[in-house]
């Protein structure tokens, strides 16, 4: 293993992310390469941590975008500030400035709201982690246009002119697969599929995150989540909702897993109707009986 | 490994990835090769990583870049073994693609019965209009042009919905702020007309779930000629064969001649006109495809009789999570173009409570009324 990549785990690991060699391996990667990291998995399995994580350790600013259906460019680029814009030309007017200074006033910089992508190019103090969160939940033409920012890192606002990025941004990009991300934008970056974690990483990033909570009360945790993930659920619980429990159960005082336990606090790590439903008292007795088998 | 030789090996292997239906393009060849100068060539399992990351393996494409991997690219210095054996050649698992013979019973290119086509020169007599009643397993494959161009034409009338990313209109629409003021500065900064923006209509995205087993025989070509063009009206549709496994074959299905499309089809799906196991390949979609391909937005179509006597659990199972997070679920069936159908099957049974339409799917009429369920 190249040494630097081994060093990246550990630095995650010193941050509180338990990283496997695929996540160091593509983070290296998109670090070394300066292309964006396209990242998927399921709901809960730290896509989003990683930029956290990235950003704390190159010491450098965190700048989110979270997509939604119907983003548009006005919420991720820029926007003008109309309300001050127009202020400032009734003003300009009634002090008789001519046309063009009026005009070279109202379209400066100072009038232009930053929105997340603009303020990732322009930032001077070195280049930032930009992350792009729940990419699939924006529409294609979104994608379309990120594509274009991504390839140049250039912005061009046709009142000002193009911008060029200061700094090239490190980028990672998260899906959660809600519909299949293009093809054009996958091929600008890289690509890391995280799946849920092993029982051994789960138990360690239990032990780092949680760190209240004893060795056995994290294996248990651990195998009975390992358990749940292996029946058919509509969806299976993340690292995020195992952490919230291994909390819920420090709250409570318990060091065990016994039944009336789980059945309480079951709701903390399955978030679906149907799946609550569907896992009766035998499916739940035998999951158990992994969890605390000696 | 010099790096001629470590050009040459990851084109073989993105070569032997293409064959098996993964996406690699050249660009992503050349990321692959960035990223293998950055790692520590000796150590296997961190090539193995790199590719994954470079390529841009999905994971429904994990199994197979394992499998090739595993199989074609040897570790440390020793180069790839001697050129790959022919792919195609092989079974690889059950979902895997293979070269199989021209289906017994599938349409020849050429009828070989005579033209039963009517010819349309007797007046007040259209030929579409037979051609529109006429149940599919009495079409002769030279019937398939004629079907084609009003396919097609079908295909375009399909009703679309509004997206809702706005664009900029000249008739009614919301007022556009940014576009008005940018205009208003011509007038020096009188607002004397407001822009406006609206929606635009958006494709539908349809999963097309095909069954290819003994008895949807003499239905299936047609149902995926319509399916396919349908495909060119909606064309991010995905498109998924199965009987006993589950094969999604859009890869293979380029726009083109509907014909060649459907020969290529066959050649893919393995065990075609064999059983059917419903639900394990529809199981086998939810576990693999669902999350990625099915949304809000999509429509989930499953062209299938229903005759299936495999245990039914899986099936409602599956049924169940794509009626979850699909927008509408619409099973076609061949056999409830018969008034006397009742959807007593099993499989169909058991299916039903998770369908929101069940449509007959018998003749290019059944076809044309399903239109507007496509639609929002």
């Amino acid at each position: 293993m190249r040494p630097e990549i081994a060093e990246l785990q550990d630095a995650m690991e010193r941050q509180g992310y338990i990283a496997d060699p695929a996540i160091a391996t593509a983070l290296f990667l998109s670090r070394e390469m300066r292309r964006p990291l396209l990242i998927e998995g399921d709901a809960g399995v730290g896509k989003t941590e990683i930029a956290k994580v990235l950003a704390r350790l190159l010491d450098t600013e965190l700048i989110r975008l979270q997509c939604y259906e119907g983003l548009d460019v006005s919420t991720a680029l820029y926007e003008w500030n109309y309300q001050r814009q127009l202020l400032r030309l009734r003003l300009a007017e009634q002090e008789g400035q001519s046309a063009d200074q009026i005009e070279d006033l109202i379209f400066s910089r100072s009038y232009l709201l930053e929105r997340p992508l603009l303020r990732a190019i322009t930032r001077r103090e070195g280049p930032p982690v930009l992350l792009i969160d729940e990419i699939d939940r924006a529409d294609d033409g979104f994608e379309a246009f990120l594509l274009e920012v991504l390839s140049d890192f250039q912005v061009t606002i046709p009142e000002l002119g193009t911008i060029r990025a200061e700094h090239v941004p490190y980028v990672i990009l998260t899906s959660n697969r809600t519909r299949e991300i293009g093809d054009a934008l996958r091929r600008r970056c890289l690509y890391l599929y995280i799946e849920h974690p092993s029982l051994e990483k789960e138990v360690r990033i239990l032990r780092a995150r949680v760190p209240e909570a004893s060795a056995m009360l994290a294996e248990e945790i651990g195998r009975f989540i390992q358990a749940l993930r292996r029946r058919r659920l509509s969806k299976a619980p993340g690292v995020a909702e195992t952490i919230d429990w291994a909390q819920a159960l420090l709250h409570l005082h318990r060091e065990h897993l016994d039944r009336e336990t789980v059945e309480q606090t079951l709701g903390c790590i399955l978030k679906d109707h149907h799946d609550l439903r569907e896992l009766g008292p035998e499916e739940l007795a035998a999951d158990l009986a992994v969890a605390v088998a000696r | 490994m010099s790096r001629s030789d470590l050009v040459h090996h990851l084109a073989r292997f993105a070569r032997a990835l293409r064959e098996r239906g993964v996406a690699v393009s050249l660009s992503d060849e050349a990321d692959g090769l960035a990223a293998l100068t950055l790692v520590d060539l000796g150590d296997r399992g961190e090539v193995r990583l790199a590719l994954r990351t470079a390529l841009k393996i999905r994971p429904r494409d994990a199994a197979v870049f394992e499998e090739l991997f595993a199989r074609l690219w040897s570790s440390g210095d020793e180069g790839m073994r001697p050129s790959p054996p022919r792919l195609p050649d092989e079974r690889h698992g059950p979902s895997a693609p293979r070269a199989a013979p021209r289906p017994a019973g599938w349409p020849q290119a050429v009828s070989t019965t005579p033209d039963v086509l009517p010819t349309g020169d007797e007046p007040g007599y259209s030929p579409e209009a037979v051609l529109r009643k006429k149940p599919f397993e009495e079409l002769a494959a030279a019937d398939l042009q004629a079907m084609e161009r009003l396919l097609s034409r079908l295909a375009l009338r399909l009703a679309t919905r509004p997206s809702r990313r706005r664009v900029p209109t000249r008739g009614r629409g919301e007022a556009d702020l940014r576009r008005s003021f940018r205009r208003a500065v011509a007038h020096g900064g009188e607002l004397l007309s407001l822009a406006r923006r609206t929606r635009p209509i958006e494709e539908p995205r349809l999963v097309v779930l095909c069954d290819t087993s003994g008895s949807m025989e003499p239905h299936t070509r047609f149902l995926l000629a319509f399916v396919l063009a349908l495909r060119r009206v909606a064309r991010r549709s995905e498109i998924f064969a199965f009987n006993t496994a589950l094969v999604r074959v859009t890869p293979w299905l380029r726009p083109g001649r509907i014909d060649l499309a459907l020969e290529r089809l066959a050649a893919q799906v393995p065990d075609w006109s064999g059983g059917t196991r419903i639900g394990e390949c529809l199981a086998a979609f939810v576990d693999i495809y669902l999350d990625e391909l099915v949304n809000g937005q999509t429509i989930v179509l499953i062209l299938s009789d229903g005759l299936d006597r495999g245990d039914v659990q899986p099936l409602a199972g599956a049924m169940r999570a794509i009626r979850g997070r699909a927008r509408r679920v619409l099973w076609l069936n061949p056999l409830a173009g018969d008034r006397r159908y009742e959807p007593t099957a099993r499989a169909m049974a058991a299916a039903l409570p998770w369908v929101d339409r069940l449509l007959p799917a018998h003749n290019l009429e059944s076809l044309e009324r399903l239109l507007p369920f496509l639609s929002a």
